[in-house]
């Protein structure tokens, strides 16, 4: 008699899972509730009105940055912006995200596509994160003379970075972040030197340093040139363990008139998007691994379609979801418009 | 039709930015930029998103490539305006590596602008070629920088806007400009990642970061904002002084 190799494995994470709640049942009655600390930065991140500065290290390079961020009701603004060399800005206001290049006198305006005019799917911990990462932590450390607890999303296995994070006890903020990979190595950090969490925060905040009225301003073309066929609907056949599919939706890109699907899924923590745009018959396929900053891509040509893995994820893992992208339907004419889809 | 010769210029183009074309299949196609507004302005999209991206390396670039490429787009542009032959002409080809006001560069992309003016577009398309082809060894040397000024900041002198080139002569048809090039390469297979991420690569991190958690979108976007590196360093006495000789004109492409 044989067993089912799927059922099997059903059974062993099932029997994880509860191995793991276990754990994490004894964890809060110990006092230490390390996932309750991240829920809390998650929300304070989105939520709160904060100003901060702060230093991104990566590798033997740092740079000092400023971030604003401010919740009115609905309407989210941000503004991100370096305070050396070369002055870049982003400035994310409702729908549009404005990046400022002085050391480019340029100025690019990027607008979320119409599909997503709603908050975007975020991931969010729990339904089974904790199967793919190790969450421990909770214990107070001081950090810039603040009382933190410190945090660890350990990985589980190669498909995701882990994250430490020093996490404020009266704020919720995250003082300190390093990202790192399996071995416990840090690839980037994160450490703020001051943070406020003002009431209210002026519009003239998110005003960009420079007088950009004399740049170049470039903008997405947002129209997409009607087509006949509807596109075609693409999934990864598998995902590595713990990833899910949250949103599937057409988006406009600069640069291809075409319509370019966007898949994205999420282990609850790290998230990865995939694009496929169809092939233009004459210019060579990407093919292989891209690096972009802590973000890593992948590219492949499937059913003569142009697929791009991406996210902030270890190579191998935009690798393997790339390479499972295949369009669900047979006659890619036949199928209807992907609905913008989202899975809570 | 139109829609095919659009696209395969469009697939040209991104394959330029993506170092995929061989020296010579740059020079036929840097001498369409001369001719084609379209073309042109998806350059400048291409080159501009690329540049945020590709600011974080050091590069070295070919200067006699450009020299020689520019050398042939001054030719090219003779044949459609005999006034711009003395300032697309070789003393400003042999200049056209150094760093200019990057405000008068903005001029490139209107619509119609003088045949010399996007011949210098062209010559700098050709930089961010071989920016991409450039040997990742000797950019993780960090080979000198500093003797290899920023693409986006060579400039050639801009034209009066009245030195317009309505040339009516069709591009030449698709497929054909490939023909009779021995040299066009394929590129070598590389077995680490790409050093220099291609342009394409740009929209897809802003697109991505939409839906990335609060943690991993920061990341992200660092990605992009960071200068994270020397390439940056680029001539900024020079792009000082833009500010105040800002060509006019070139605010009504704000908002």
């Amino acid at each position: 008699m044989r067993i089912d190799p799927r059922i099997h494995a059903r059974r062993l994470n099932v029997a994880r899972f509860a191995t793991l709640s276990l754990l994490l049942g004894a964890g809060v009655v110990l006092g230490a509730e390390p996932t309750e600390w991240l829920e809390r930065m998650n929300k304070a991140l989105t939520t709160r009105n904060y100003v901060g500065v702060f230093t991104h290290v990566r590798g033997t390079r740092a740079e000092t940055l400023r971030i604003i961020h401010r919740v009115r009701g609905r309407d989210v603004s941000e503004r991100l912006l370096s305070l050396d060399g070369s002055g870049r800005e982003f400035v994310r206001e409702g729908d549009e995200l404005t990046c400022y290049l002085p050391d480019k006198r340029t100025v690019l305006v990027e607008r979320r596509a119409p599909d997503s005019a709603l908050l975007p799917a975020m991931p969010t911990l729990g339904d089974g994160s904790e199967l793919v990462y190790e969450i421990r932590g909770g214990e107070r450390e001081r950090l810039l003379g603040r009382k933190t607890r410190v945090v660890a999303l350990h990985p589980r296995d190669e498909f995701r970075y882990g994250y430490r994070l020093w996490i404020d006890e009266e704020t919720s903020m995250p003082l300190k972040t390093q990202l790192c990979d399996k071995s416990g190595a840090v690839i980037e950090q994160i450490l703020f030197s001051s943070i406020d969490l003002p009431e209210r925060i002026p519009d003239s905040m998110f005003k960009p340093l420079v007088d950009a009225s004399n740049y170049r301003w470039l903008r997405a073309e947002r129209q997409l040139t009607a087509t006949n066929a509807p596109p075609a609907l693409w999934e990864a056949m598998r995902l590595p363990p713990g990833f899910r599919m949250t949103t599937r939706s057409q988006q406009a890109m600069p640069g291809s008139k075409e319509p370019v699907a966007h898949l994205v899924f999420t282990d609850g923590v790290a998230s990865v998007s995939v694009f496929v745009e169809p092939r233009k018959p004459d210019s060579k396929p990407t093919e292989g691994p891209t690096q972009v900053g802590s973000s890593s891509a992948f590219s492949t040509v499937v059913d003569d379609h142009q697929v791009t893995a991406i996210g902030e994820v270890p190579p191998n893992t935009v690798q393997f979801i790339a390479e499972q992208v295949k369009s669900t339907s047979k006659s890619s004419g036949q199928m209807g418009i992907a609905p913008p889809r989202r899975n809570k | 039709m139109n829609e095919e010769r659009q696209n395969e210029r469009d697939s040209q183009l991104s394959a330029m930015f993506d170092g995929e074309l061989s020296a010579a299949e740059c020079e036929l196609l840097a001498r369409r930029l001369t001719r084609d507004d379209g073309l042109r302005a998806q350059w400048s999209r291409y080159a501009l998103i690329g540049a945020a991206l590709r600011a974080e390396r050091g590069v070295k670039l070919d200067d006699n490539v450009a020299r020689r490429v520019q050398a042939a787009i001054s030719q090219e542009a003779t044949y459609g305006d005999s006034s711009s032959t003395e300032v697309a002409g070789s003393t400003r080809a042999n200049t056209a590596a150094v760093a200019k006001p990057a405000s008068r560069w903005m001029q490139f992309a209107r619509p119609a602008a003088g045949a010399s003016i996007a011949a210098g577009v062209a010559a700098v398309s050709i930089l961010w070629l071989r920016t991409q082809g450039t040997d990742p060894a000797l950019v993780a040397m960090g080979v000198d920088e500093t003797a290899a000024p920023q693409p986006e900041s060579i400039v050639l002198q801009p034209e009066p806007v009245d030195t317009q080139i309505t040339l009516a002569a069709s591009p030449p048809q698709a497929g054909s400009v490939l023909k009779g090039e021995p040299d066009y390469s394929t590129p070598a297979p590389s077995p680490q990642a790409s050093f220099a991420p291609p342009a394409r690569f740009a929209n897809y991190v802003v697109a991505h970061s939409e839906y990335s958690g609060p943690l991993a979108r920061r990341m992200a976007l660092l990605g992009i904002v960071g200068s994270d590196g020397q390439a940056d360093v680029e001539a900024p006495a020079e792009v000082d002084a833009t500010t105040a000789t800002a060509a006019p004109g070139a605010a009504t492409d704000a908002h």
